[in-house]
Parts: structure tokens; sequence; C-alpha cells
């Protein structure tokens, strides 16, 4: 029973080796960003926002326009110029450059869009994450909940509008209302899925503390249900501030608004048609991109898209 | 079950009058008074003692205040009336005094006479607006000094159609309940919800009337009357109302035997609520049409090319201002010759409800194409698809057998839901199109100031909202018996 030893070497014992977990390096963080990066038409449709939202914030101040000034009025020669090199967008009905009106209206609409987004989406999350925590609270807000979501949001939103007047603020304020119950009511059944899971109650029976139980295995998850709701709430309040705008219940006169453009260059829809088709153009071409840009993100964030 | 169907219905009761009542106040208290007459024509001829009287009875008749002239304080309170109307006694002093005391404000017009009027409180406002928003029918409604020996009866009668009807004498309508040829076949007249009038536009009419009437031109159809006599007339025998006696006219008698000569005119076009109902349900049915096939068919072709075209179009239609879609349709429409607004041809022509059933469709296609897809691959990874799969069933067997019947229930959920919020018209399409519709009344009637008609569409929106919600969750349990919308299943 002589087998030949000398195959084999004796090695030291390494203490540290046995504490090496043979698991692949992660980081959330990571992930989510080399996972968004590997779309190219995200990337295109981030580029194209980035320099949308950084021309509307830029080019306002060089422009210096105003919807209420018109200082080539009484030049009927710069009036209605189809877009040429110089003026790229043309001019409208005064002699106004819808170039610098445009950036001007993308502004506002996309102000609009972020402030009444991220209103009911702070609130919405913090609301919604202790209504699916706490049983009691859950009784009572089912009901109130009950009561709101039966009620057309557009509906509520122009009573809103026509009741508080127009502006932006007032639109913000209308948009928001109760838009923010909906996205409680929606994080509130995903944290409702997620509490009771079995790793969440290991981490509980381990001893984990529930601050740390919310932020480390909960809120990964939530992320990207948040992402998700910010996708579909941005284009869609964009959507109502154009529609509002349009049939007269939006904004006023004296604010520029993509909205409040398209309502006004209507009337111009078959003399001057770029009037009319650029700021519609606009409007999609920003919520299309916000949309796709955040599913995007919204999918990257999700920790169960990073297994391979 | 009959418990929770109770709770259920008694919750959306509640919930509808709160909102109802939210809305009410806001109107009232939030936009200032002044505002109502900014669209009203005729005060635009007015000044002075005219306006302001014109102004405080109108406000009166909306409900805003009590208006009350010093004639009519003297008396209502007054002792010594005589002493009281010819002014500067001690006697009109105290009634102003009095009406002072309880929270009028007196002014004065310029011609020196007095007025009062109270402003209501929201509660006031709310109870003023409740007391009389239920209106119920009977025998003893009618008072009529100039007719004392009317009869008050219920009666078994004939309408001019030779149909029998529930009829009454006394009643402000001469037909409770009676059968006619169109929807939903059995009327009643005997409970009425009271929103008050329209106001500036269609005014004096009833805001339910201006929504349910046909509108345009009056149509004249043969009729006979009850006096025998057979004229060409647009009135609606069915909706006659009491007429006092001293307001009768030879036209009237000539047609009528009694005093029920106060009938609702027949129009040739359709209502507002028929008129988004037939956009409504076609476009609707479209959209299922092409939806739930489609999203079927990329729930098979998962991941494939298919699929892939469908969530592009999915996320643009969602992604994309509905507006901008609707007038890039538009736009495409006009290409081939419809017309870009729908009165352009009107109700009779085919053309002008083309394009906009088209775009209502599209619009509605893309969620429930989204969800049918969803809900198909949640159900294609369950065991008893695997099980399919095992015996050897083909894939088409197995999504249209198995599959299909198991995701189509949230879908049927949603059917009772569309059909009836088709009612409330689509507010985007109808104002784009300019159709005729409840959905465009919303806008026009905030852009005119009309309040009342604001009342009566939160009513009714939100009414048919909470209904079809209420209804969809039944049907859902009497498709999947499994479903049980009670925690116990009682």
């Amino acid at each position: 029973m002589t087998t030949s030893d000398n195959k084999f070497t004796f090695v030291k014992l390494d203490d540290k080796a046995s504490e090496h977990i043979a698991a692949p390096k992660y980081s959330y963080w990571n992930s989510v960003f080399k996972k968004f990066f590997s779309s190219k038409v995200a990337i295109f449709l981030l580029i194209v926002l980035a320099a949308m939202v950084a021309m509307s914030l830029i080019h306002p101040f060089i422009s210096g326009y105003s919807p209420l000034d018109a200082p080539n009025i009484n030049n009927p020669s710069t009036w209605y110029n189809p877009p040429s090199a110089q003026l790229w967008f043309g001019t409208d009905n005064v002699g106004n450059s819808l170039f610098d009106a445009i950036w001007v209206g993308t502004r506002n609409s996309l102000l609009i869009a972020l402030t009444a987004t991220a209103i009911s989406t702070v609130i919405g999350v913090i609301v919604g994450m202790f209504w699916g925590y706490s049983k009691r609270m859950d009784a009572i807000m089912l009901n109130v909940y009950n009561v709101v979501a039966n009620i057309p949001y557009l509906l509520l939103v122009i009573v809103l509008m026509y009741v508080l007047g127009r502006g932006i603020w007032q639109m913000i304020f209308s948009l928001s209302c109760t838009s923010w119950l909906s996205t409680a009511y929606f994080i509130r059944v995903q944290v409702m899925i997620i509490r009771d899971r079995e790793y969440n109650l290991a981490s509980e029976c381990l001893g984990t503390p529930r601050t740390k139980v919310i932020f480390h295995n909960i809120f990964p998850y939530l992320i990207s249900v948040i992402m998700t709701s910010l996708a579909r709430d941005i284009p869609s309040f964009i959507s109502y501030e154009v529609f509002l705008t349009y049939v007269g219940n939006g904004l006023s006169e004296k604010d520029a608004s993509l909205g409040r453009m398209i309502q006004k260059y209507s009337a111009y829809m078959t003399s001057s048609p770029y009037l009319f088709w650029i700021p519609v153009a606009f409007s999609a071409i920003i919520s299309v991109s916000i949309y796709v840009v955040g599913q995007t993100l919204a999918d990257a964030s999700d920790p169960r898209t990073h297994m391979v | 079950m009959k418990n929770y169907i109770l709770s259920r219905i008694i919750k959306s009761i509640i919930a509808l009058f709160v909102v109802l009542s939210i809305v009410i106040v806001m109107l009232f208290t939030l936009i200032p008074r002044v505002n109502i007459f900014k669209n009203d024509t005729s005060i635009q001829r007015m000044k002075g003692d005219e306006k302001t009287s014109y102004m405080y009875n109108k406000w009166d008749e909306l409900g805003y205040l009590d208006f009350i002239t010093f004639n009519e304080m003297c008396y209502a309170s007054s002792d010594d009336v005589k002493a009281c109307v010819s002014g500067d006694t001690k006697e009109a002093a105290d009634i102003l005094q009095e009406y002072e005391n309880n929270g009028y404000i007196i002014e004065q017009f310029s011609d020196g006479s007095y007025y009062g009027y109270y402003e209501y409180n929201p509660l006031e406002i709310l109870g003023n607006f409740y007391s009389h928003f239920i209106q119920i029918d009977h025998p003893n409604k009618i008072e009529d000094p100039d007719n004392p020996d009317l009869e008050r009866k219920y009666y078994i009668g004939s309408d001019q159609n030779g149909v029998p009807a529930v009829m009454c004498s006394g009643c402000e309508y001469k037909y409770q309940i009676y059968f006619d040829g169109s929807f939903p076949f059995i009327h009643q007249n005997i409970i009425s919800l009271d929103f008050g009038t329209s106001y500036p536009t269609k005014l004096g009419i009833d805001t339910m009337n201006v929504i349910a009437d046909g509108q345009g031109n009056a149509k004249m159809e043969e009729q006979t009357f009850p006096t025998g006599s057979t004229q060409n007339s647009p009135l609606l025998q069915h909706s006659c109302r009491y007429k006092p006696t001293s307001t009768l006219d030879r036209m009237d008698t000539t047609k009528f035997t009694d005093n029920y000569a106060n009938c609702d005119t027949q129009y040739d076009s359709p209502s507002m609520i028929s008129t988004s109902l037939t956009f409504g349900l076609i476009s609707l049915f479209i959209a299922y049409l092409i939806a739930i096939p489609a999203g079927i068919y990329m729930a098979r072709k998962k991941g494939k090319l298919a699929d892939k075209i469908g969530i592009v179009y999915i996320n643009f239609l969602s992604a994309v201002p509905s507006l901008a879609f609707i007038f890039f349709v538009k736009q495409i429409g006009q290409g081939f010759g419809l017309p870009d607004k729908f009165p352009h041809y009107g109700f009779g022509d085919i053309r002008s409800y083309i394009l906009p059933i088209i775009i209502l469709a599209l619009l509605s296609t893309s969620s429930l194409m989204m969800w049918t897809r969803r809900y198909m691959i949640d159900q294609s990874n369950s065991d008893y698809v695997k099980f399919a799969r095992a015996k050897g069933l083909s894939e088409g067997e197995i999504f249209n057998r198995h599959i299909l019947k198991n995701a189509i229930i949230p879908i049927v959920n949603q059917i009772p839901v569309s059909i009836v919020m088709t009612i409330s018209g689509s507010v985007i399409t109808e104002t784009v199109f300019a159709i005729p519709g409840m959905g465009k009344m919303l806008p026009d009637s905030i852009n005119m100031l009309n309040n009342n008609m604001v009342i009566t569409l939160t009513f009714i929106f939100t009414g048919l909202s909470v209904f079809a919600v209420l209804v969809g969750d039944l049907l859902m349990t009497v498709i999947d018996p499994r479903i049980k919308l009670t925690e116990k299943g009682e």
C-alpha cells in the first residue's frame, strides 16, 4: 500500500485564505451604471435630453425672450419668416424668433413636470413606506385612496386650476395635489410584497436593525419601482400641461410653455405649419426621451437584472 | 357578500357626495363672484342701478347670497307695511336694523332706496344645494290658484301612440312612467336631480337637460295631440309639464285638453351624452378588437421582432403627449380628405366620425396591449402550462385554450369600467375635433365660468366612475368564482 507520495507537497496553512469568499465582487451602483450604459438607445436619448435641458436653462438668459414682448411688431418683414439658416425655427406672427420662444417654453414645461413629479414622488414614497408597514395606517389610507382614486384625475386637475386661477405654481399644485396618492399606493404594494420575504425575516431574526433592513434590503428594490413611476409621471405631466393649456384651462398669456405655444400657434396650422409643428415635436421628443431613459434606468436599477 | 356590496355602495355614495361638496364649496368660495359675469352678454349693456340689481338677483338665483329689496323686507317682516314702505319712518329704520342684526349688509341704490344681502357661508351653500337636490314628483306638487279643481291622482292612461303609461294629475309631469323606443325603453319622471340652471351659456335651461336633450334644430314630427288634432310639431309629449292656467294660450288649448302643455322640444341631432356614447362604444370595440389579439401575439412571440415592435409602439403611445399624437394622426387623416373638425360635415356624415374614432381607439390600445401581454406572460410560467406542454399540446392550444382563459379575467374586469366611462367622453379628443359631447363640455363650461354646469359634470363623471369600478369588481367574481372580495368569502 505504498503510494507515490512525491506527487504531493505540503502547503503552509493559510488562515486568510479560508476567510476569502469566492463570490464575484458586487457593487449596486456600479452594476446599475454598467447595465444602463449597455443600452445605446438610452445613451443617445440621454444626450439629446441633456442637450435640451442645458439649452432650455441657458438660452433664455441669452435671448431674454418674454411672451409679452414683441419688439418687431411694427416691422411686417420680420413676421412669419419660415425656418432658415439665420432663424433656425423661423419667426411667429409678431416677429419673435421661435427658436428663442421654444427654449423658454421648454423650460417652463419641464419646470412644471419636474416639480410636480418631485413633489408627488417625495410625498408618495414617504407615505407609501409607512402605509406598507403599518396595518393601522393601511386601514385608514385605503379608504382615503378609494375615495380619491374614484375621481377622474383630469376632472380634478381642471376644476382645481379653474378654482385656483392660472399660473405655473397653481398648475404644479393642481397636478401634484392627488397624484402623490397613486405613487404612495404603488409603493405600498411593493413594500408589502418585499416586507415579508424570507431574507428579510432572516435579517430580522439575525438581529439586523430595522432601519438597516429598510435601507439595505428594501430600498434597492424600491429604487427601480420609483424610477418606473418617475418615467411614467414626467411625460404624463408634460402631456397634462400641454393639454390643459391648449384647451384654455392652463397657463395664462404671460407664461410661455409648450402647451401655450401649441395653443397660440394652432391658428397658423395651415398658413405657417412650422410654428405649430415645432412645439408639438418638442413636446413629443422630450417626453419620449424621458420615458425611455427612465425605463432603462428603472430596469438597470432592479437588482434582479444584475445577475448574469 | 351582501353586506360587502352594501358597504361598498354606501362608501361609494359617501365618496361621491364628499367630492361633490368639496367642489361646490371651492367653486362658490374661491372664485370671486364678480367673475361669473365675465361672459354674460346682457350685463354689458346695463349700468347703474339696473346692473346692480341684475347682479344681486343673479347671485341670489345661483345660491351665492340672499338678496332682498327694501319693499320685500317690509312685506316679509313688518307689522305696519304701509308705514314701512313709505320710508323715513321709525318702522322703516327698525326693519333695516333688524335685517342688519341678522347678518344682512344694507346698501343703497343711487335713487336712495335700500337693499340688503346676506352672504351664505359654505355650510349654508351646501345646505341650500342639497335641500333641493332630489326632486320627487307627487300629486300635490302643483299649486295653481287659478285652477282649484285640479284632480290629484295617479291613473293608467295611454300616450299618443296608444302605449299604456302611468300618468298623474296634480304632479309636475303628466307622464310618470312611460315606454318608448329609445334607450333604456322604460322612462320615469318621478325622481329627478336638480343642479340648477345653466348660466351664462344655454341660459335658463336645467344643466341636466343641456347634457341629455338633443342638439341642433327642432325636429318636426307628425303627431296626434290629446284634443285629437294631428299636427306637425317638434313637441315631446312625454315630457309635458304643468303650465299655470294664467299662462296658457290658444296654441296650447288646440293641442291639449288639460294644463300639461309645457313640453320639451325634439331636436334633430343627438344629445351630448349619446354623442359621447356613440364615439366611445365604437372606439372601445375597435380598441379591444385590435389590442387583445395583438397582446396575445406579442406574448407568444416574446423577445422576437413582433414583440419588440409592439413594445416600441406601446412606449411611444404612453410617452408622447396625447395632444401631439392626436394632431399627428389628424394630419395624416386630412391627407385622405377627412375633416379636421366634427361640425364640418356634422352628425349626418360618416366622414365626421372616422378620425376621432380611430384616434380614440388607438389611444386606448397601448395600455390594453401592455396588460394583455403582461398577464399572458405571467400565466405562461405557471405549472398548469408546463403540464399542458408535457402532455404534448401544441403552443396554439396552450395559449388559446389554457392561458387566455386565465389571463383574460383582469381584462374583463376593465370592460364595464370602460363602457360606463365612455358616457363621460374623451375630454382631449372631443375638444380637438370640436365634437359636441360631454367631454368637450367640461373645458367649455369652465372657460365660460358656468359653475352649475361644472358641478353637474363633476357629479356625473365621479358618479359614473364610482359606479363602474363597483360593477367591474362584482363582475369579476361572477367570471371567476375563485375570487372573493371579502376576506372570509361570505
